[in-house]
């Protein structure tokens, strides 16, 4: 007995070892040289000293108004989540539930910008929103909306709104998945029940879809709310964070910070801040939910 | 029933409308990449004059992207494969065994699903240089591999946790030891989760953006991420390539998602749900 004992861990040892080291050296390791990090000044020069400096970095970061503009940049992204993405990715769910003719082919449609990687389309609507020769102004010149043409990603405040809405028609029909696998699984005599209650149409959706959904409202919230903190690649391909850092996210300015002003204890600091609330959204999200279950 | 009717004409008129915004990109940035410059210019809705491929032979020649989007797939396969093997060999114990510290190592990989990833890159960057991992293949990957097994050791151990003990019982009685159990028997039953678990780390390896940034300074090592951020800032640049690039790029991944489109929604979604 005693002897398989040994055996079996030495098993539960040997399995776990690879995924331990690597999450070891890899995660572990590089989030406490973070925090270590965000109490020094460095100037990223490899091998120099690392001098403390106590909490200086945090009060700085605090200080900055670009870091509180990032995270307004970040508030928007989620208000826009909100919005706009889930009443969009809801009505497509709908409408690839329903019965029209060519709904398995506008599911696939949907879905397929999610597949093309964030850089191929961020390219793809930088060119598209580009001032003199872009689509989005050409046909606004041919509508005779010459006055509505804009130079969209250099406005600020406007620029970070078009970031959103590129990355809210890459996710629609990724978040339209989550919402369709709710409705499928309503029962259909729930919905002949109600019809022959005189219940049709818009009103079927508004006291039974939406109601039996709340699940998927649910998954689609906790990633909105923890996902706006994340984005980092869509921003960067699109603005790089510019201009004038009007566009910055919380993750850009972290970027910017290291390795373009090479302040690296600062960016330490704003990725301990982003650790923090990174985790204490996605556990203060399950508890909120789990509690009106 | 008029009122019906002018409901279904709504749903069938937005139906439409999305479908054409969905490809409507896709179309211009197609158009585009068989122009010139001054077709470009001259409006991207214009129908090209002539059909210029050469656009696509310089997109290869000059700016390598054939290269990129190979750099892409071998970088993305590996890892997958890694994070698989890896993920399940983890997940089999969380599954499968009790042992003391258990709870703690669950919460371990709990905490790792949670870590975002910009708040190592500065460690992770000094990591690479300490260890000549710049530049390197291999060192992308390792970080590839940290950041998706978190996720992948979860949906493993969940999906093993729901397959019949029964199962294992009669392969041991059969003389199988662990290790047999898990790649003869336990792999291949667990190939739908497993097929999902591949869709979703071959697209993050594929189209990953900052690791590739930071670690990968030689242009002939760039993926396709990092290889078509060059393209932005110059002015007097041949735009017709770029698009051809972009094109370039994103073929593999369509080519990928018609043959299993559904295979794939049910992998994105299945990682939304429970990731």
């Amino acid at each position: 007995m005693r002897a398989k004992k040994r055996k079996d861990l030495i098993i539960i040892v040997m399995f776990l070892l690879p995924a331990i080291v690597i999450f070891a050296c890899f995660i572990a390791y590089p989030v406490g040289d973070t925090i270590f990090l965000s109490f020094r000044k460095w100037k990223g020069i490899y091998g120099a000293s690392r001098e403390w400096v106590g909490i200086s970095n945090f009060t700085k970061v605090l200080a900055d108004k670009d870091f509180w503009k990032s995270l307004l940049n970040s508030f928007y992204f989620m208000i826009g989540g909100f919005v706009i993405l889930m009443p969009l990715s809801f009505g497509l769910a709908l409408i690839i539930t329903s019965k029209i003719k060519g709904a398995k082919l506008m599911k696939t449609a949907y879905f397929m910008p999610v597949m093309l990687g964030t850089t191929a389309v961020a390219l793809m609507w930088v060119y598209i929103l580009n001032p003199s020769y872009g689509a989005v102004n050409e046909i606004l010149r041919f509508v005779g909306l010459d006055k509505v043409t804009k130079d969209w990603l250099s406005t600020p405040t406007l620029n970070i709104w078009c970031v959103i809405l590129v990355n809210e028609w890459m996710f629609a029909g990724y978040n339209m998945l989550i919402f369709a696998a709710g409705l499928v699984s309503i029962p259909g005599d729930l919905y002949e029940a109600a019809q022959l209650d005189g219940c049709t149409g818009w009103k079927k959706i508004r006291y039974i879809s939406i109601p039996l959904s709340k699940e998927s409202f649910k998954i689609f919230s906790i990633l909105c709310v923890t996902g706006c903190l994340k984005a980092f690649d869509i921003v960067w391909a699109m603005t790089k964070g510019g201009p004038n850092r009007s566009s910055e996210m919380p993750a850009t300015l972290l970027y910017n910070e290291a390795f373009t002003y090479k302040n690296f204890g600062k960016s330490s600091a704003i990725g301990v801040i982003l650790l923090v609330l990174g985790i204490v959204l996605s556990l203060g999200m399950n508890q909120i939910f789990r509690r009106k279950e | 029933m008029t009122k019906r009717k002018a409901g279904k004409f709504f749903i069938y008129l937005f139906a439409i409308f999305w479908t054409i915004m969905t490809l409507f990109p896709l179309f211009i940035t197609f158009l585009c990449s068989v122009k010139d410059n001054s077709g470009i210019t001259l409006g991207m809705f214009k129908w090209p004059e002539v059909f210029r491929w050469s656009n696509y032979a310089d997109a290869i020649e000059k700016a390598g992207i054939l290269r990129a989007v190979v750099n892409s797939m071998f970088v993305s396969l590996i890892s997958t494969v890694f994070i698989i093997v890896i993920g399940m060999f983890a997940g089999y114990v969380l599954a499968r065994k009790k042992f003391r510290f258990r709870g703690i190592v669950y919460s371990i990989f709990l905490i790792g699903v949670m870590v975002p990833v910009h708040c190592t890159i500065i460690p992770i960057s000094g990591m690479a240089t300490a260890v000549n991992g710049k530049n390197s293949f291999w060192f992308l990957i390792l970080v590839y591999i940290a950041f998706n097994l978190s996720q992948a050791i979860f949906l493993f151990s969940g999906y093993l946790q729901g397959i019949d003990k029964e199962l294992d019982e009669a392969a041991i009685i059969d003389g199988c030891n662990d290790f047999q159990l898990l790649t003869k028997i336990l792999f291949p039953v667990s190939a739908p989760i497993i097929s999902t678990e591949a869709i979703l780390a071959f697209v993050y390896g594929y189209s990953e953006l900052i690791f590739a940034m930071i670690l990968m300074t030689d242009a002939s090592k760039y993926t396709v991420s990092r290889a078509m951020l060059t393209f932005q800032g110059g002015y007097n640049v041949n735009l017709g390539p770029i698009f051809a690039c972009i094109i370039i790029t994103i073929v593999p991944m369509v080519v990928l998602y018609i043959a299993f489109h559904e295979k794939v929604q049910d992998g994105m979604l299945t990682g939304a749900v429970k990731g």
